[in-house]
């Protein structure tokens, strides 16, 4: 913690802000006021700072209106800088301009809120659709959690304007969001021409679940099941994400053994994530028997975790303080014993996708790069990143739990083409293989569960799901959830495939979606 | 002509009904190679049963093109199958059998197809049609050098006649000239029936889609002719295959014995066939759009040196 006093003092020489606070969590934050507040984005964004989310929240602490957040990250710094800037009205300047990601969460912002960005340069709604009604906010505190009436039309002006390309030649597919397969609801809007992607557009937000609002007013024990639902395949991720927030308010000291459990069932749900990806590239180039291996693998791993924690997908098993069940030896052994086994098959079906037919490197090589200088300003992680060259790993980054024990290598790739992002999820499944088996051969005897009473405050929480960092922020009052933000990988990695599908042809958009795999349920809450 | 009537009503009924089946051999074989156990042979039977019986749906933009293709590529496909003789050579050939008119009643199937993929106005009929219209204009061609090739080798442009003196002259079966033209017609096979590296008839992801875009608004009973008619464009050409390669077993002279010893000898066969192309299927991945070109050389590449050959040796 003496690092993080360092660092206070050095910001508050940088940035003008008085009283910066230490959060619970690795974090400081920096009040600064309307004045200060453009000197300290400069700043920050000379800093080489990246932007990891933006948020708001109403009646935090003795200011009744509006304060936002915004927590940056910077390269070889575990801490995590949070401007906090008090709003004297519902009107903000934007900071898009210096830091491209904001763009999504300021118009988050301004629909969840109705805090409107006068100068940014765009104002469109995000996750509330034409239909919603007008000055309809769900997050501020006086909307109560009921039926929405809709508008039964929506005027041809008001309708959503995406970014136009004409020319000749030039015309427009419009994909989504009901597609021909059983899968999530995405609209993409591509200008092409002939086959040649000049131009898309993806817009999101067609299933809004209300996660944020419905998290209001629960205790943090109802909260966890919450947390769990946010993304199917990043349920341990979010639910131990949200346990952490709440384990640092109380400053409970979970047991090491309930950690050493949570990063077995972590690394587990980064296996059968990465095997799913890998199935689906392979299976998206049209090469089912290169792509069996995998599905058969990732069906096991279903099996292995429900015959561990009795849930195919591990929910039910992390809450706030440790673990709500212990782990037989027994059921340990058994997956120590049947990872061993899983190493070779893995590393055989790699070889067949890698050697059998050169079609598939053929389909894979070169395919939607992500280029290395979009990482920072759209704020990219996760398994994508590392395969364009960054080094971002939030388990080494910001260690939690007993991540900053393990003495964990970063894996990373230069290409930042699909057959990039194969081979560096292949390398992590194998990594998570060998640190799940160390947990267990380490495994200490002891309870899973801390008992301690959970007290008021707020902390920031950040954890490397399979898809990249998701970061939540969590704001305990009167003993309940005051305000739970969460932002996963998916945010603002599906911003990069507008990037990375460029000059790509059309048909080959499926693979380097699925190649990025990004979750819609992450994304719309 | 009675003979002829008889000949008719046998192949195209014998083409309709036999169809089905190979395309469910092909999923069949492709299961197994995936580790899976795969649907039942009589699959595509149920499907098209159901289909049948269920409600058309029009999209309220679409035209009397979408109405009529349906009708068009069965009734296409029924004339097609009278040029292809799976069991039975009629004898005389009674003028068709015309190779070249063979193949432009194929294009006149696909030339409606293209049309009611754009006509329902959706974006992926139109994607679809554009991709199989480039495609065919580059197998067009390739298609035609590959059957001149052949119509070279043997002297006769009529299918019926090819066909006779190969199982006549029984040297033939040896004749390398034969081996290189199946290659061609093997990938002519493929690209035909859209099949992997040229398309996946196993997707779901509707921008990679080519023939299956196209008949994406067709629903119910229309579809199930869309589909049955490609079942049977795809068992004409392995017909084609097997009768250059393999011809013996088929029927000659109209007996009840030589029919049946054809129809199972023909089952025997395309089977062998189905197989060999459910692994070939298996054994590559979908090529980049602008690659296919390079698969289509090849069988370009064979027919012109079946045509040197013939030409100059």
């Amino acid at each position: 913690m003496n690092h993080t006093k360092e660092l206070i003092s050095i910001f508050s020489k940088e940035i003008p802000a008085k009283n910066i606070v230490e959060g619970c969590n690795n974090e400081v934050y920096a009040p600064i006021n309307e004045e200060e507040f453009a000197k300290a984005i400069t700043t920050l964004s000379a800093r080489d700072s990246s932007l990891i989310s933006l948020f708001c929240a109403e009646s935090f602490g003795k200011n009744k209106g509006f304060t936002l957040f915004y927590a940056f990250e910077k390269a070889g710094s575990e801490e995590i800088i949070i401007l906090q800037r008090a709003l004297k009205s519902n009107h903000a300047n934007s900071i898009a301009e210096q830091f491209p990601s904001a763009s999504w969460y300021e118009r988050e912002i301004m629909d969840g809120f109705g805090v409107r960005f006068d100068d940014a340069f765009d104002k469109r709604r995000l996750f509330l659709h034409e239909r919603y009604p007008d000055d309809f906010h769900p997050l501020l505190k006086s909307f109560k959690n009921e039926k929405v009436k809709m508008k039964s039309s929506v005027k041809p002006e008001d309708e959503y304007q995406f970014r136009e390309v004409h020319g000749e030649g030039v015309y427009h597919i419009p994909v989504g969001p009901v597609h021909a397969g059983i899968i999530e609801p995405g609209h993409f809007r591509f200008s092409v021409i002939g086959e040649t992607i000049f131009n898309l557009e993806v817009r999101m937000f067609w299933k809004h679940r209300g996660i944020e609002k419905l998290a209001e007013g629960k205790t943090p024990l109802e909260c966890v099941r919450i947390a769990e639902t946010i993304s199917g395949d990043e349920t341990v991720a979010n639910a131990v994400a949200f346990s952490n927030a709440v384990e640092k308010i109380s400053n409970i000291n979970v047991p090491v053994r309930a950690w050493h459990l949570r990063t077995i069932f972590l690394e587990l749900e980064r296996i059968y994530s990465h095997l799913g990806d890998m199935a689906g590239m392979i299976i998206d180039i049209a090469y089912p028997v290169g792509a069996s291996p995998f599905f058969i693998l990732r069906e096991e791993m279903f099996r292995q975790n429900d015959a561990l924690t009795g849930s195919r997908f591990m929910k039910g098993i992390v809450a706030p303080s440790g673990l709500k069940k212990d782990i037989p030896e027994d059921a340990l052994g058994n997956l120590s014993s049947y990872l061993e086994a899983f190493s070779g098959r893995f590393c055989e079906a790699i070889k067949v996708a890698h050697s059998s037919s050169f079609s598939v490197i053929d389909r894979l090589e070169t395919t939607g790069v992500v280029r290395k200088d979009l990482i920072k300003p759209l704020h990219i992680t996760g398994p994508v990143a590392r395969a364009s060259g960054a080094l971002t790993d939030t388990r080494i980054d910001h260690p939690y739990g007993i991540y900053g024990n393990l003495g964990l290598s970063r894996k990373f790739l230069e290409r930042g083409d699909v057959i990039s992002r194969f081979d560096l999820k292949a390398a992590e499944v194998l990594d998570s293989v060998r640190i799940i088996r160390k947990m267990i051969k380490e495994m200490p005897k002891g309870s899973v569960i801390k008992a301690g009473d959970i007290a008021d405050g707020y902390a920031i929480s950040v954890v490397e799901a399979p898809r990249g960092q998701s970061v939540h922020w969590l704001y305990l009052k009167n003993g309940v959830v005051d305000r739970y933000k969460v932002r996963t990988a998916s945010f603002c990695n599906w911003q990069a495939i507008e990037h990375a599908v460029l000059g790509n042809i059309v048909p080959d958009f499926p693979l380097i979606n699925k190649s990025m795999n990004l979750s819609y349920a992450g994304t719309d809450l | 002509m009675n003979a002829f009537v008889q000949y008719s009503v046998l192949n195209v009924l014998f083409a309709v009904l036999v169809s089905p089946l190979f395309m469910s051999l092909i999923k069949k074989v492709k299961a197994l190679a995936q580790g899976r156990k795969g649907p039942s042979l009589f699959q595509m039977y149920y499907n098209l049963w159901k289909l049948l019986k269920k409600e058309v749906i029009y999209s309220s933009n679409s035209s009397w093109i979408m109405r009529v293709t349906p009708y068009v590529n069965i009734t296409v496909m029924a004339v097609a199958a009278l040029f292809v003789p799976l069991i039975l050579i009629p004898q005389p050939v009674y003028g068709i059998g015309n190779i070249i008119l063979f193949l432009y009643l194929l294009s006149l199937a696909k030339f409606f197809m293209a049309l009611s993929g754009l006509d329902a106005g959706s974006a992926f009929g139109g994607m679809g049609s554009s991709r199989e219209m480039t495609i065919s204009a580059l197998i067009e061609t390739i298609t035609i050098v590959v059957f001149a090739a052949l119509a070279f080798a043997l002297k006769t442009t009529n299918l019926h006649e090819m066909f006779l003196q190969i199982l006549e002259s029984n040297m033939l079966f040896l004749n390398p000239v034969l081996i290189l033209i199946s290659i061609s017609v093997f990938i002519v096979l493929i690209v035909e029936t859209a099949r992997v590296p040229v398309d996946n008839p196993e997707t779901h992801l509707e921008l990679t889609m080519i023939h299956e875009a196209m008949i994406l608004e067709q629903s119910g009973k229309n579809l199930a002719l869309m589909e049955w008619s490609h079942a049977i464009k795809q068992l004409l050409f392995m017909g084609i295959l097997i009768n250059i390669l393999f011809p013996w077993g088929i029927a000659v002279a109209l007996t009840q014995y030589s029919i049946v010893v054809s129809m199972l000898a023909f089952l025997v066969k395309a089977s062998v066939l189905a197989v060999a192309v459910g692994l070939f299927e298996s054994s590559c991945a979908k090529s980049r759009l602008f690659h296919l070109p390079s698969l289509f050389t090849i069988a370009l590449f064979f027919s012109v040196i079946t045509i040197l050959i013939e030409v100059f040796a």
